[in-house]
């Protein structure tokens, strides 16, 4: 089994064992043990719920510093849509572009036409696919680990269509090393990102093969530069050029509108949200989601507006970027033209099939894990079914499971044992800081 | 080698459309924790899926007995129910004596019986006209 990448990392010195990041994981992927959390990497899907619930700060995410941009002769910042509706009126998407620069890129691309190629791929790859509906699309990498994690047999009815920021990644590449006469790997392409996420999505790609990105910058981390450049601008009148933005379905692909096509001609459900997600993955496994065609499922209840790694208040940026798209042109001829020749020559599928990572019970022979299951559920009676999570696990029928396959013991249960409500009483009550 | 592992039995009550893919779904959860290749768990839900949607549709109840072994899991759906005149039509695609209420549902587009042949490895119908049918599935679960 692949080891998988994980973005986020608990750091002893701060966590209290405090249980609020393990009552917050959807997959149950945190367990306490001595009075600190830690991960069962395998069922993890990198959802950023611990991050946001932990009081402590004693959770960081995994980003690349700026530092790493100098291993390269020529890099080029890719920005999410998102970046262009986090900043005061009068920061241009100009300002924006040019603010990237300063911080060392030496070039910024929109990606305008790979998001009109991806929008006709995947409007190509519904009407062509004759397997179980709904589809679901792979935006929002969250979604994407949640079924490989739990819903393993979903896992062929994700689209398998690269995403526009992988394609324009491989495109810029291939362009600015015939341009510049360099060698690819001398050309960094990184993504400027809402979330953790999808740089998890970078450092290792659900279908298991290389990312055309080279790294990603948080939002959160060039947001500081960028105001600063721009408030000198603003100070000397600048930022008359050419906007840096031609089109606004662009923009409309980070509010899951960049669909476009797909969602005119075909049903398609939007879901936001983990929990939601989750519900309406158990309605499609129950039978109960007939007659849609594609599922747009986003981990975040705002989608990648609110992404973990954004500065602006959700709202402000939704209404920005609405206000922006209803200044510009839906297209312009350049791009049209542009996604008119490259889409026929392109290969926008994924390169590798996305398979499933299944996580329970998959150790020992057939017999032993049945063996397991039925114990697990003998197990699960004798427990008091509260979900206390004072065992350390975040329900009794994972405390069941935990201790069928040796991983807890049933002395942690406060119900069933006296003694570990004495441990327990040394372990929080005599650190100090209640 | 054909020594049952694991036996379950599912009592599905007919016009409840609230529960209908409670069984299916318990039986995905449980293959699925036994980390089953998720083809087999596809094809033995799919199967019991539509089983219990014929209890839901023409009985008054019926029961599920899902059955695992080393080499396969076994569904077997008897139901109550009015039975099936002629069993050749009943496996043709799109043949249906779904009332106009159960196809708004999204049901009873004739592909039930079908269906089922589909993803079994082993399939058996048998029914009696005014008493009752009994499906039964098998689904191998292959090298693993």
């Amino acid at each position: 089994m692949i080891q998988l990448k994980h973005g986020f990392r608990i750091l002893d010195e701060h966590c209290r064992g405090c249980l609020s990041c393990m009552r917050a994981c959807p997959t149950h992927a945190i367990r306490v043990k001595d009075g600190k959390a830690r991960y069962r990497a395998g069922n993890c899907i990198d959802c950023g719920q611990c991050l946001k619930a932990c009081p402590h700060s004693a959770i960081t995410a995994t980003t690349w510093p700026l530092e790493h941009l100098d291993r390269y002769k020529f890099k080029v910042a890719l920005p999410s849509p998102v970046l262009f509706g986090q900043f005061p009126t009068g920061i241009t998407s100009t300002h924006i572009a040019d603010g990237l620069r300063t911080i060392g890129f030496d070039a910024v691309r929109d990606y305008s036409v790979e998001v009109g190629m991806v929008s006709r791929a995947t409007a190509d790859y519904v009407a062509n696919w004759n397997g179980a509906f709904p589809l679901i699309t792979v935006t929002c990498p969250v979604v994407v680990r949640l079924v490989q994690v739990s819903y393993p047999r979903m896992v062929e009815q994700l689209i398998h269509v690269q995403l526009p920021r992988e394609l324009a990644a491989r495109e810029l590449k291939r362009r600015f090393a015939a341009e510049l006469g360099l060698a690819a790997g001398d050309i960094a392409a990184i993504y400027i990102t809402p979330c953790q996420a999808k740089t998890i999505s970078i450092l290792q790609p659900a279908e298991e093969v290389e990312s055309h990105l080279d790294g990603a910058l948080a939002i959160s981390g060039v947001y500081n530069a960028i105001v600063a450049y721009a408030n000198t601008r603003k100070n000397d009148g600048g930022g008359a050029e050419e906007p840096f933005l031609h089109s606004a379905f662009f923009l409309r692909w980070s509010a899951g509108e960049g669909l476009g096509d797909v969602t005119s001609r075909h049903g398609t459900l939007r879901v936001t949200g983990l929990a939601n997600v989750i519900q309406v993955f158990d309605d499609i496994e129950k039978g109960r989601l007939r007659n849609v065609s594609v599922l747009d499922a986003y981990a975040c209840w705002s989608g990648c507006l609110g992404g973990n790694l954004t500065v602006a208040n959700v709202y402000v940026t939704s209404s920005k970027l609405q206000s922006l798209i209803s200044r510009l042109p839906e297209t312009d001829a350049e791009t049209s033209a542009e996604i008119e020749r490259r889409y026929p020559c392109e290969d926008c599928a994924l390169a590798r099939p996305i398979r499933p990572r299944p996580v329970q019970g998959s150790t020992g022979t057939l017999r032993e894990r049945v063996r397991t299951m039925e114990l697990a559920e003998t197990l699960r009676a004798a427990l008091p079914g509260l979900d206390c999570g004072l065992c350390g696990a975040p329900t009794c029928r994972d405390m069941a499971r935990d201790i069928s396959t040796g991983e807890a013991s049933s002395r942690d249960c406060v119900f069933l044992s006296t003694d570990r409500l004495r441990r327990l009483q040394q372990l929080y009550l005599s650190t100090g800081h209640a | 080698m054909c020594e049952e592992l694991l036996r379950r039995q599912f009592e599905v009550r007919g016009r409840d459309f609230d529960k209908a893919g409670d069984t299916s779904a318990e039986v995905r959860s449980i293959l699925t924790d036994l980390g089953l290749d998720p083809d087999v768990v596809l094809r033995a839900a799919l199967v019991t899926f539509e089983a219990e949607m014929n209890v839901v549709m023409y009985a008054q109840k019926g029961t599920v007995t899902f059955v695992l072994t080393e080499n396969e899991v076994r569904v077997d759906v008897v139901d109550d129910g009015p039975g099936i005149p002629d069993l050749e039509l009943a496996m043709q695609e799109g043949y249906s004596t779904a009332t106009d209420e159960m196809r708004e549902m999204g049901f009873g587009y004739g592909m039930g019986l079908p269906n089922m042949k589909k993803h079994s490895d082993v399939f058996l119908l048998e029914s009696e006209v005014g008493k009752g049918t009994h499906v039964g599935c098998r689904v191998h679960l292959g090298q693993r």
